[in-house]
């Protein structure tokens, strides 16, 4: 049985079907009123009060069966609440063509409602089920036609909407009825069909989604083992290069020196890309953090501690505000210090001699606004938006400093994320940029 | 007094080989074995008075579980681990507790992979209460 809706969304709509009915049971009172009150059409009140009764009843247990059956989490057979649908649409169906008993049958234009019904179930059911309640329409309101018609039942006539009994005109009879029943056909074989390919479609990106999923694991879980090892060879050749360097293993000429210190530095480098990469990699692998109370400030204050000889040596200002209310936020401390480590770096890094540097902390009551702004080249226009994507770099950040891993930012983006934060970057009107994150403070 | 005798359990062959020079250049006498079966072995054999130890071997913590061994063991528990790692980055595990709780992580110290040669002569003098 294919129907276009997953089963949590076939339960949000049985209950929106039974909203939906309190609706419609209230439009019908007040129709009523309004066609007594104010088009002073005689209508049969009692009998039409009863329907709308009838509709309340099953309006009630059927809200009733279905809190029940979906209290506690359970999980109902998709069966289950594809049968409660088919039991509200063909109740309503009875209920629609009893309204129609009472209030001029094929005389009313209301019939033209039983379009709505087979819209609904075209949605929500499948398309055996809707045939079968476009069926089921054709066959109770034909047999209300035909009964008025040959005079077995009373005919309620709407007075002064159709003076000329039309119920007994054949031609009118004929016409009206053979439109109406390949209308509700034509409306439920198309709407089937279009839900049919929506179906089909929806199937396709989960699979595609659920594909997608699987191979950026695989990949990361590539990226993970591939980045072990070549830590484990960077850090063999780190140690050995260590020992010659230190001339434990006997002196050096200059020149000797020169390039040992070249390839430690060189194998410096490619081992901080790495356990960045590594670092990245098993963020978005595992799946929680081990979050918690922290001082905010003690963060940002050992950020700046970390900081403060590289801006020295470029005679860089740091400035610092931090709003009163900062306080205890919540989060991992570690990740939440070493991103605004990174920001700050950043900072220093791409910000020329003599210049400055501020980090402003504001208190926005349920979560903090962090920036910190520099003097520093700022960012291309156009780079803005790669600015955070993996190995993204800038060209005037590669100008200033050719060897960043480009991960930076991307680990940043995800820490922050991962707090349920958002992370941006704006260009400062006279010079440099700033980075901005907030953070919530409570989980 | 005889040079104290270190034994180191790591399965990278380069890496055991410079850390072998290091110590040997100081005049420590320096044994090396591949896992820890090999170690279990030399321990038997030679009673290091300090052990070497990489976490990562032949599974992810192998070297975890061998420390845990030694320490559950009267005959070894007495003998001082510094332990030698990368695993921070690979396993995960949260090397924030001081080392030496002995329910968390049973080893006296532990360095992060690579390690300058000055820093791991500092740690063993001070592990073998020479310093």
């Amino acid at each position: 049985m294919k129907t276009l809706l997953r089963d949590t969304n076939l339960i949000k709509r049985a209950f929106w079907l039974i909203r939906l009915r309190w609706a419609a049971t209230a439009v019908l009172g007040m129709g009523v009123l309004f066609s007594i009150k104010i088009l002073h059409v005689s209508l049969p009140v009692v009998e039409l009060s009863i329907i709308a009764g009838a509709m309340v009843l099953y309006n009630v247990a059927l809200f009733v069966l279905l809190r029940h059956i979906t209290s506690d989490n359970k999980n109902p057979a998709h069966e289950t609440i594809s049968r409660i649908i088919t039991f509200q649409i063909s109740a309503d169906i009875i209920a629609l063509t009893s309204i129609l008993r009472y209030s001029g049958g094929i005389e009313n234009p209301v019939f033209l409602y039983f379009v709505f019904h087979m819209i609904i179930a075209s949605i929500l059911l499948s398309r055996r089920q809707s045939y079968f309640q476009a069926t089921l329409a054709v066959l109770f309101f034909g047999a209300l036609v035909i009964l008025e018609y040959f005079e077995y039942i009373p005919h309620y006539g709407a007075a002064r909407l159709a003076d000329y009994n039309l119920y007994r005109n054949s031609l009118f009879v004929c016409t009206t009825f053979l439109v109406f029943s390949t209308t509700l056909y034509l409306v439920v074989y198309i709407m089937t069909s279009i839900s049919h390919l929506l179906k089909q479609q929806q199937e396709w990106y989960e699979i595609a989604n659920i594909q997608l999923r699987e191979k950026d694991h695989l990949k990361n879980d590539y990226v993970l083992r591939l980045t072990h090892d070549i830590r484990g060879h960077l850090s063999a050749i780190q140690s050995c290069l260590n020992i010659v360097n230190d001339k434990i293993v006997g002196p050096l000429n200059e020149k000797q020196m020169d390039l040992i210190e070249r390839s430690y530095r060189r194998a410096g480098k490619c081992m901080a890309f790495i356990t960045a990469l590594l670092k990245l990699t098993r963020m978005k692998m595992t799946g929680t953090l081990e979050m918690g109370y922290f001082p905010l400030k003690n963060s940002i204050f050992n950020a700046l501690a970390a900081v403060q000889n590289r801006a020295a040596r470029k005679e860089i200002k740091i400035g610092y505000n931090i709003e009163d209310g900062i306080d205890e936020i919540y989060g991992e401390p570690v990740l939440i210090e070493e991103t605004i480590a990174n920001l700050l770096f950043n900072a220093a890094r791409y910000t020329p001699q003599n210049g400055t540097i501020k980090i402003n902390v504001k208190d926005q009551q349920d979560s903090i606004l962090f920036e910190v702004s520099d003097t520093g080249i700022g960012i291309p226009q156009d780079d803005i938006e790669k600015i955070f994507d993996e190995f993204y770099r800038s060209d005037n950040a590669r100008e200033v400093e050719r060897d960043g891993t480009g991960l930076g930012l991307s680990i940043a983006k995800q820490v922050i994320e991962r707090h349920h934060g958002r992370i941006w970057v704006k260009n400062n009107p006279e010079a440099g940029c700033t980075f901005s994150f907030t953070l919530p403070k409570k989980p | 007094m005889e040079q104290a005798k270190i034994l180191i359990i790591d399965d990278d062959p380069d890496i055991t080989e410079a850390t072998k020079i290091v110590l040997e250049n100081q005049g420590y006498s320096v044994y090396t074995a591949k896992d820890s079966e090999a170690g279990l072995e030399q321990l038997k054999t030679i009673g290091p008075d300090l052990i070497i130890l990489d976490v990562m071997m032949n599974t992810l913590r192998e070297g975890f579980v061998l420390s845990r061994e030694l320490k559950d063991n009267p005959k070894y528990k007495h003998i001082p681990i510094l332990m030698v790692t990368a695993a921070k980055e690979k396993t995960g595990f949260d090397f924030k507790p001081a080392a030496g709780d002995e329910a968390w992580l049973p080893v006296e110290d532990f360095l992060d992979k690579p390690v300058k040669p000055e820093l791991l002569l500092a740690k063993v003098k001070e592990l073998l209460h020479e310093s």
